[in-house]
C-alpha cells in the first residue's frame, strides 16, 4: 500500500511535468534571458498580445552570470541578450544558432553603423538590441568638486558613498584606463600592475549593484556612481542634479544584442520576438523605459526631443568609444583578482 | 518582579518583531512613490501586483511546486518514519544523520551540490531520454521539486515518528489477530492513527516548499521561477511599493496558516 | 517498551526502503560526492569544468598568492562568516531567553497566544522581513524620514554596513532561538525554582546553578538553530549589507554565478561542510558531556 502511494505520487509528479511540458509546447513559449531592467513588461505583454506567445522572463545582471546557467541549463534558453565581448566567445564556442533572416524583416530598421560590427561580421548571430555607454554619475546637489575620471571618484573624498558596477571586467577595465593601458589586450603583466590601483579604490565602495545602481543614487545612500548609460539616464530625466560624465581616462561603450543559444527550443518565436522588437513603435516604448542609445534608425525618429538631448543617453559629439573584445582564458584570471580583492576587507 | 521585568522585555522585543512587518503593511497603502511622507491612502499597489503577469505566474509556480513537493515528501517521509519504527535497520544512525544532513546543513551548500548534479547529470541522462522521448532534462519544476522534497521530507518524518512513539504496540498485531493482512492492518488502523501527524507534517512542508528561495535559487530554471525568487530579484533592485503589497499578502497567508496549523494541534489532542 | 515489535528487517522491509534509501543516495550522497570531486577541479575559459586533479583551489584558500603564507582573504571571509554568526547568536540568545522564560512561566491560556505571536514572524518568509528592516534603514526610508519630520538633524547611515547585516540576521533568527529555550522553559518544574530560593540562594545563584543547567537542552537547540544557519545565509547579508565585506555564502553563490569557477566555488563549499561538521560534533560531544 505504501508503495501504491509512492508510485501514485511519483505519477503524479511526472504527470504534472510532461503535462506542463506538453501544455508548453501547445501554448508556444518563448523562454527569454534577459538583463534586469531592460525589457519593459508592456513589451512582452505587447508581444503575447499579437501571437498568443507566453513569454518566460529570467534575469541577470552580468554576462557571466548569463552564461553561468545557460552553460548548465543547456537547452533551455530561447533568447538571450549578451554583451559584445559574450557573444564572440559563444560564437568561438559555437553556442548560438544561426538567424533565419527571413523571419525577422523588419531587421531593415537598423542604423548600419550598428550591424556587422567585429564580433558578428556577417550579422547572422545576433541583433543589436541597445547600446550604451559606462561612466560617471554624480548628484550635483551633494558633491560640489569636479569629478572628470576615476581617479576623482576614488580620490578619498567619497570614500563609502560610492556605487559601481558588479562587474569584473568592468571594474578592471576602469583600472587599466587609468593607468592608460588597453583594456583589450590583457596580460597577467597589466592584471598585477592594476591590482594595487584596485586594492585602493574598492574599499571605497559602499555598494555593488549591477541590477539597478539608480536605488542607492535615488535613495541617498552614495552620491557618486560608475553605472550603465542609462541608469545614469533615468536618473536625469528624474532629476538633472544626476550628472552624467565619461571618464576622461577612457571610456567604452557596449552593444547588447539579441542572440538564440544553439539547441533552443523555441527558435522561430525567439525570431519572431526579434522582429517584433524592432518595429519602431515597439523600440520607442523600450527607450521610453530604458534610455539606452537606441540602434533602430526609425525609432529615433520618433523618439521627442527631450530624449535625444539627454546627455547619457546620447553622447554629445558621439564620440567614438571602443568595445570590449574576448579576452579568452585571461577572464578567469580577471574573476580571480576581483574576488580576491572584494573579499579583502576594508583595511 | 523577575516576571514582570521579562514580561516587559518580552513586549519590547514583540514590538521589535512585529514594528517593521506593521509598519511595511501600512505602508503598502501610501499613495506616495516612496519615502515617509504619507500622501494618502492608496490600493493601487495591490492593483499593479495584480496586473503584473510575472507576479501572478510566479506565484503559480510557487503552488505547483509545494503541491508535488508535499505529494512527494508524505509517502517518503511516512513510510521512512513507520519502516524505521517497525524494523532495527543495521544502519539506522546512519540513516538518520543522512535523512536530517539537508535539514540542518546550510542551505548554500544544499544548492551548490544540487545544481552540480543536475548539471553533471543533465547530459548523459538526456542522451538517453533522446531515444524515445522528447521530453528534456535540465532545470526546472522536476529539479526544485526534488531539492525541496529532500529537505522537507524529514520533517514528515519527524513529525510521523513523534506520533508513532506514542502508539500501542500490539495495535497492527491486534488488527492482524483480527484477521487482516498486514498492509490492510497497515492501512486501515495505522495511518488513521497517524493522521494528525502526517496532516502537520504535510502541512509544514508545504509551508517550508512556498518559503523557500535559498536552493531554489540554485535549481530554478526559467519557466518555474517561484514567488520568492521574484521577490529576492525585486527586492535586490532596491525599495518598490509594490514589495510592500505582496508582504503584506504574505503576512496574512502566513496568519491564515499559523490558525490552521493551531487547529490541527488541537485535533492532535 | 516498543522493543518487542522491532525485528530485523527482511527483505520485504529492504525492499519498502528502497525508494527512501535511493533517494538519499542519489540526492544526498551524490551530489556531496561530486560537489567533492569538483573542489579538486579547474575551470576553463568559457568557465566549464576540466577534470584535472589538482589542489590549486585548496592552496588558493589557504595560501596566500603573494606572500606564500598561510592566511588570505578567503580565511578572513570565513572569519568574517563565523564572527557574524557568532554575534547574531550571541543577540539572540540575551534577548530571547527572558521572553523564552516569560513565555513559558506564563498562564496556559496566554502561553498559547504568545506563542502563535512569535510563529508568525517566525513563519513569514524572512525576505519580506529583511526587506521590511530595508524600507527602514535606507538614507530616504522611515527612519531618517522620521528624524527629519521631527526636525532632528541626525540621520542614520545604517544600510549597508556590517551592523545592518547582523541586526538583519538577528531579527530572522531570533524567533529560532525563542521557541526551543521556550520548549526546555515550559518543562521546567517551578518548584525546583522555588525550593532553591527557598533555601537562600539569591536570585543571581540560582539562575546559574538552576535554571540554566535544566534548560539547556533547549538553550543548546536554539544555539545550534541559529549560530549554522547564519553562516550561510547570504540572502540577508546580501540584501542589508550591499555586497560590500561579503559573507562565505555571497562568495560562494558568486563563485557560481558571476565568477563562473564552479571548482573553486566546490573547494568553498566543502571547506564549509568541514567547519560545520566540526561545530556540529563538538556541539554533540559537549551535548553527551553535558548530560552527565
Amino acid at each position: 500500500m505504501r508503495i501504491a502511494r509512492f508510485l501514485l505520487a511519483f505519477v503524479l509528479l511526472c504527470s504534472m511535468t510532461s503535462a506542463v511540458r506538453a501544455e508548453a509546447k501547445k501554448k508556444s513559449v518563448l523562454n527569454l534571458f534577459c538583463w534586469s531592467e531592460y525589457v519593459p513588461q508592456d513589451v512582452i505583454d505587447g508581444f503575447t498580445k499579437e501571437t498568443g506567445i507566453k513569454v518566460n522572463v529570467e534575469n541577470y545582471a552580468s554576462n557571466e552570470e548569463m552564461l553561468s546557467k545557460l552553460l548548465a541549463a543547456g537547452g533551455k534558453y530561447d533568447l538571450i541578450q549578451p554583451s559584445e565581448y559574450t557573444i564572440e566567445a559563444l560564437v568561438k564556442a559555437d553556442k548560438l544558432a544561426p538567424l533565419n533572416l527571413e523571419n525577422i524583416p523588419n531587421i531593415k530598421n537598423l542604423d548600419p553603423a550598428y550591424t556587422k560590427l567585429p564580433h558578428d561580421p556577417e550579422g547572422k548571430y545576433s541583433v543589436p538590441w541597445m547600446a550604451g555607454s559606462v561612466g560617471i554619475v554624480i548628484n550635483t546637489a551633494k558633491v560640489k568638486t569636479p569629478v572628470t575620471g576615476y581617479k576623482d571618484v576614488f580620490s578619498g573624498a567619497h570614500k563609502k558613498r560610492i556605487v559601481v558596477l558588479n562587474d569584473s571586467r568592468e571594474i578592471v577595465s576602469w583600472a587599466l584606463s587609468s593607468l592608460g593601458l588597453p583594456i583589450n589586450d590583457i596580460t597577467p603583466e597589466s592584471l598585477e600592475k592594476a591590482k594595487p590601483v584596485l586594492a585602493e579604490w574598492l574599499p571605497q565602495v559602499r555598494v555593488y549593484d549591477s541590477d539597478s545602481p539608480k536605488t542607492a543614487l535615488l535613495n541617498g545612500n552614495v552620491d557618486v556612481g560608475i553605472v550603465w548609460s542609462g541608469e545614469a539616464a533615468i536618473l536625469f530625466k528624474k532629476n538633472k542634479k544626476f550628472q552624467y560624465v565619461l571618464p576622461a581616462e577612457g571610456a567604452h561603450r557596449f552593444i547588447d544584442s539579441l542572440a538564440v543559444p544553439k539547441g533552443a527550443a523555441n527558435q522561430e518565436n525567439a525570431e519572431k520576438f526579434i522582429n517584433y522588437i524592432l518595429k519602431p513603435e515597439v523600440s520607442v516604448k523600450i527607450s521610453d523605459a530604458f534610455p539606452y542609445t537606441n540602434p533602430n534608425a526609425e525609432a529615433r525618429k520618433l523618439l521627442t526631443k527631450a530624449q535625444l538631448a539627454n546627455p547619457a543617453s546620447y553622447p554629445p559629439g558621439d564620440p567614438k568609444l571602443e568595445t570590449f573584445k574576448d579576452i579568452g582564458k585571461v577572464a578567469a584570471d580577471i574573476d580571480k583578482l576581483v574576488t580576491d580583492l572584494k573579499n579583502a576587507k576594508g583595511k | 518582579m523577575v516576571t514582570w521585568l521579562c514580561g516587559g522585555w518580552t513586549g519590547l522585543v514583540f514590538v521589535f518583531l512585529y514594528a517593521p512587518i506593521v509598519l511595511l503593511l501600512i505602508y503598502s497603502f501610501n499613495a506616495s512613490d516612496m519615502g515617509f511622507l504619507w500622501e494618502g491612502f492608496s490600493m493601487k499597489w495591490y492593483g499593479e501586483l495584480w496586473r503584473n503577469t510575472q507576479l501572478i505566474d510566479s506565484l503559480k509556480n510557487s503552488i505547483i511546486v509545494a503541491t508535488a513537493t508535499t505529494a512527494l515528501s508524505v509517502p517518503l517521509g511516512t513510510t521512512g518514519a513507520w519502516l524505521l519504527h517497525r524494523y532495527r535497520f543495521p544502519v539506522r544512525g546512519f540513516l538518520r544523520t543522512l535523512i536530517y544532513v539537508p535539514v540542518v546543513i546550510p542551505e548554500v551548500i544544499m544548492g551548490v551540490s544540487l545544481l552540480i548534479l543536475f548539471s553533471v547529470a543533465a547530459g548523459p541522462l538526456n542522451q538517453w531520454l533522446a531515444h524515445f522521448s522528447e521530453m528534456e532534462f535540465g532545470l526546472g519544476y522536476a529539479t526544485i521539486v526534488i531539492a525541496h522534497t529532500t529537505f522537507c521530507f524529514p520533517f514528515v518524518l519527524a513529525a510521523v515518528e513523534a506520533r508513532l512513539a506514542g502508539i500501542d504496540p500490539h495495535l497492527e498485531e491486534a488488527a492482524m489477530d483480527l484477521g487482516a493482512p498486514p498492509l490492510q492492518a497497515f492501512w486501515r488502523v495505522i495511518v488513521p492513527y497517524l493522521l494528525p501527524a502526517i496532516i502537520s507534517g504535510g502541512l509544514m512542508a508545504f509551508m517550508l516548499s512556498v518559503d523557500e528561495v535559498i536552493v531554489t535559487f540554485f535549481v530554478t530554471g526559467p519557466e518555474s521561477q517561484t514567488l520568492p525568487i521574484k521577490v529576492y530579484g525585486m527586492a535586490k533592485k532596491g525599495l518598490d511599493p509594490s514589495l510592500n503589497a505582496i508582504s503584506a499578502v504574505f503576512v496574512l497567508a502566513t496568519v491564515v496558516f499559523v490558525v490552521l496549523a493551531e487547529r490541527t494541534r488541537k485535533l492532535n489532542r | 517498551m516498543v522493543s518487542d515489535c522491532r525485528r530485523r528487517p527482511g527483505w520485504l522491509g529492504w525492499m519498502l526502503m528502497t525508494p527512501m534509501l535511493a533517494w538519499l543516495v542519489a540526492f544526498v550522497i551524490a551530489p556531496t560526492l561530486i560537489l567533492a570531486v569538483y573542489s579538486f577541479c579547474q575551470r576553463d575559459e568559457l568557465g566549464q569544468v576540466v577534470y584535472h586533479f589538482s589542489w590549486e583551489n585548496y592552496r588558493r584558500i589557504f595560501i596566500d598568492s603573494d606572500t606564500g603564507r598561510l592566511g588570505t582573504v578567503y580565511l578572513d571571509v570565513f572569519l568574517r562568516s563565523l564572527s557574524y554568526a557568532g554575534l547574531t547568536t550571541g543577540i539572540c540568545l540575551v534577548v530571547g531567553y527572558p521572553v523564552a522564560w516569560f513565555i513559558g512561566r506564563a498562564h496556559p491560556g496566554r502561553r498559547n497566544l504568545l506563542l502563535t505571536l512569535v510563529m508568525i514572524p517566525f513563519l513569514t518568509n524572512f525576505l519580506i522581513r529583511t526587506y521590511a528592516w530595508m524600507t527602514i534603514l535606507s538614507e530616504n526610508g522611515i527612519l531618517n524620514g522620521f528624524l527629519g519630520y521631527m526636525h532632528i538633524a541626525t540621520s542614520f547611515d545604517m544600510l549597508y554596513t556590517p551592523g545592518a547585516v547582523v541586526l538583519g540576521l538577528a531579527y530572522t533568527y531570533l524567533p529560532f532561538m525563542i521557541l526551543p529555550v521556550y520548549g526546555s522553559v515550559e518543562k521546567l518544574d517551578p518548584a525546583l525554582v522555588e525550593a532553591a530560593l527557598d533555601l537562600g540562594a539569591n536570585p543571581f545563584r540560582v539562575f546559574q546553578k538552576v535554571i540554566i543547567p535544566l534548560t539547556f537542552p533547549g538553550i543548546f537547540a536554539g544555539v545550534l538553530l541559529v549560530f549554522i544557519p547564519a553562516i550561510g545565509m547570504f540572502a540577508v547579508a546580501q540584501l542589508m549589507g550591499g555586497g560590500v565585506d561579503p559573507t562565505i555564502g555571497e562568495v560562494i553563490q558568486n563563485q557560481f554565478f558571476s565568477a563562473r569557477d564552479w571548482p573553486f566555488g566546490s573547494a568553498l563549499g566543502m571547506m564549509l561542510m568541514l567547519l560545520f561538521g566540526v561545530f556540529f560534533w563538538a556541539g554533540a560531544r559537549w551535548w553527551k558531556t553535558a548530560a552527565e
